[in-house]
């Protein structure tokens, strides 16, 4: 799914938190979003998400060639994975992975649970994110960075065309947040899906972004968008519009 | 040169507490209730007579102890009743009450249906279970029907006004955040919202069962059928030692049910 950023300014109350914001990144990248803490990164994927309202400017979706088109209609292509995670506790792991496909069936064929084949696939996301023994257990009774995995697993599951992912590895240790970036970077890579990370660790960034999308914290209009460079073979991005 | 002499910083002293800051909402309620209990002391007197209270209460006592035994068998036979009574009024009133409690959920229902369902819940409420009882022994005769339908009622006022704020209670983060990945409302109610009012829904629907069992006891007392009917025969005869039997059976099974309902609860106990 290609994002494109035209004049995009946000605001919280009376204050700026970015402005002129253009850009446009194509499908299948990696962007990390990064700044200090309160610079409008969560503010940002909720806007790309269409749950933040712009202050100015336009973000658009464009989605297998078509044209950019409001991120309201393309909600379940859209897959957040939330800095709080909004799992539902009392339900096991399982179910909540299946949840991530909520979107694309009724609500009647839902009503009495999901295929078996689904489940099937649910679990296995689950087994490689090293939770399968606890695929039957309540999301409640497991420690954060398992929950949190559970939450990467559900958006994993969703098959969508974009990752809206807020700080999907604070919790983990470093070889979970390998696991869930390398995932997350596979996306992008194998399946042309596009990916919005917000990372704190500047090493993550460079080993897994294709794009660093900085928010400053002094200045709303001194955001900046900076292209890795990577091994010998990657591509480089073109056609941002810098 | 001469260097400026610094003395050490004095540490802040708390400010006294002005007497308004202790006016806090609850010390103001405990406070107007208090008034209210010294104005009603007027209202409470006695008949005026010179009477041996002590003599009537031991003599009053005297008439329930031994209890008679005699009449246990036919006691539990109506105890069986009384449980059957209550067993599918709750039943009957959870399974209604549960889309009355949707509709008078703030946080699920447009405000429109809140203000109706909730008006609905009152007026039920507003009724005492002994008078649903006497309704419904005049609508379909002195039997246990009688009593289920009077203790349906009753509890449904209830167990509507609880599931209510069950669903109320519930965060409702989650199910936005399934909304937010394109969840039908009635899929982020089924995933979000019901998985957490489950267990208080559980745990209301119990505290109502044990409640009705107590009820069916006294219904019986306008005919609804269970152990109350016993109750009244023994009470019109003066037959005190056999009251006192039912009363026994009474307490033993209230006791039971209570111990049983914490554990239960504590197992379902809301998260």
């Amino acid at each position: 799914m290609d994002v494109v950023f035209e004049q995009v300014g946000l605001k919280r109350g009376e204050r700026w938190l970015v402005r002129g914001l253009q850009a446009e990144i194509p499908a299948g990248r990696f962007v990390a979003v990064v700044g200090s803490s309160g610079v409008g990164k969560s503010s940002l994927l909720s806007a790309i998400a269409g749950e933040f309202e712009l202050a100015e400017g336009r973000i658009g979706l464009a989605r297998d060639g078509g044209g950019p088109r409001s991120p309201g209609e393309h909600r379940r292509h859209i897959a957040p994975i939330f800095q709080h995670l909004l799992l539902s506790g009392n339900l096991s792991l399982l179910t909540n992975v299946l949840l991530g496909r909520l979107g694309r069936r009724s609500w009647i064929s839902t009503l009495t649970g999901f295929p078996a084949r689904e489940e099937q696939e649910a679990y296995a996301l689950l087994a490689d994110l090293g939770l399968g023994a606890f695929a039957r257990r309540q999301v409640h009774q497991l420690s954060g960075g398992e929950q949190q995995r559970v939450a990467v697993a559900r958006a994993l599951f969703q098959q969508p065309d974009l990752y809206l992912a807020d700080e999907p590895v604070a919790s983990l240790d470093a070889y979970f947040a390998g696991r869930v970036l390398g995932l997350l970077r596979q996306e992008a890579r194998l399946r042309k899906r596009t990916v919005f990370c917000v990372l704190h660790d500047a090493a993550l960034v460079e080993r897994f972004a294709d794009v660093a999308l900085s928010l400053d914290p002094a200045r709303p209009d001194g955001w900046s968008i900076r292209t890795i460079s990577r091994r010998p073979g990657d591509t480089q991005i073109e056609g941002l519009g810098l | 040169m001469p260097t400026r002499q610094t003395s050490p910083p004095q540490p802040p002293t708390l400010p006294p507490m002005a007497w308004y800051e202790r006016l806090t909402v609850l010390n103001v309620t405990f406070l107007i209730f208090l008034c209210a209990a010294l104005v009603s002391l007027r209202g409470i007197h006695g008949s005026g007579r010179e009477l041996n209270l002590w003599g009537n209460l031991s003599r009053k006592l005297h008439d329930f102890f031994p209890p008679d035994l005699s009449v246990l068998g036919k006691t539990l036979g109506a105890l069986g009743e009384t449980f059957e009574i209550a067993v599918v009024a709750t039943l009957l009133a959870s399974v209604v009450s549960l889309p009355l409690a949707l509709a008078a959920a703030r946080t699920v229902s447009p405000g429109w249906l809140v203000a109706v369902a909730r008006m609905v819940l009152n007026a039920i409420r507003t009724i005492p279970s002994l008078i649903w009882a006497l309704l419904a022994v005049a609508v379909v005769g002195p039997n246990p029907l009688a009593g289920v339908i009077g203790l349906m009622f009753y509890s449904i006022g209830y167990l509507g006004k609880f599931f209510a704020d069950a669903f109320e209670s519930v965060d409702l983060e989650v199910p936005r955040g399934l909304r937010a990945i394109g969840a039908h409302p009635i899929q982020a109610f089924q995933f979000g919202l019901w998985p957490h009012a489950r267990p208080l829904v559980g745990s209301y629907t119990l505290w109502m069962l044990e409640y009705n069992l107590r009820s069916a006891s006294i219904i019986g007392y306008v005919g609804a059928g269970g152990i109350g009917v016993q109750l009244h025969i023994y009470q019109e005869y003066g037959q005190w030692d056999r009251f006192c039997t039912v009363l026994l059976v009474i307490l033993a099974i209230v006791t039971l049910l209570d111990f049983f309902g914490d554990w239960l609860r504590r197992r379902i106990a809301p998260r």
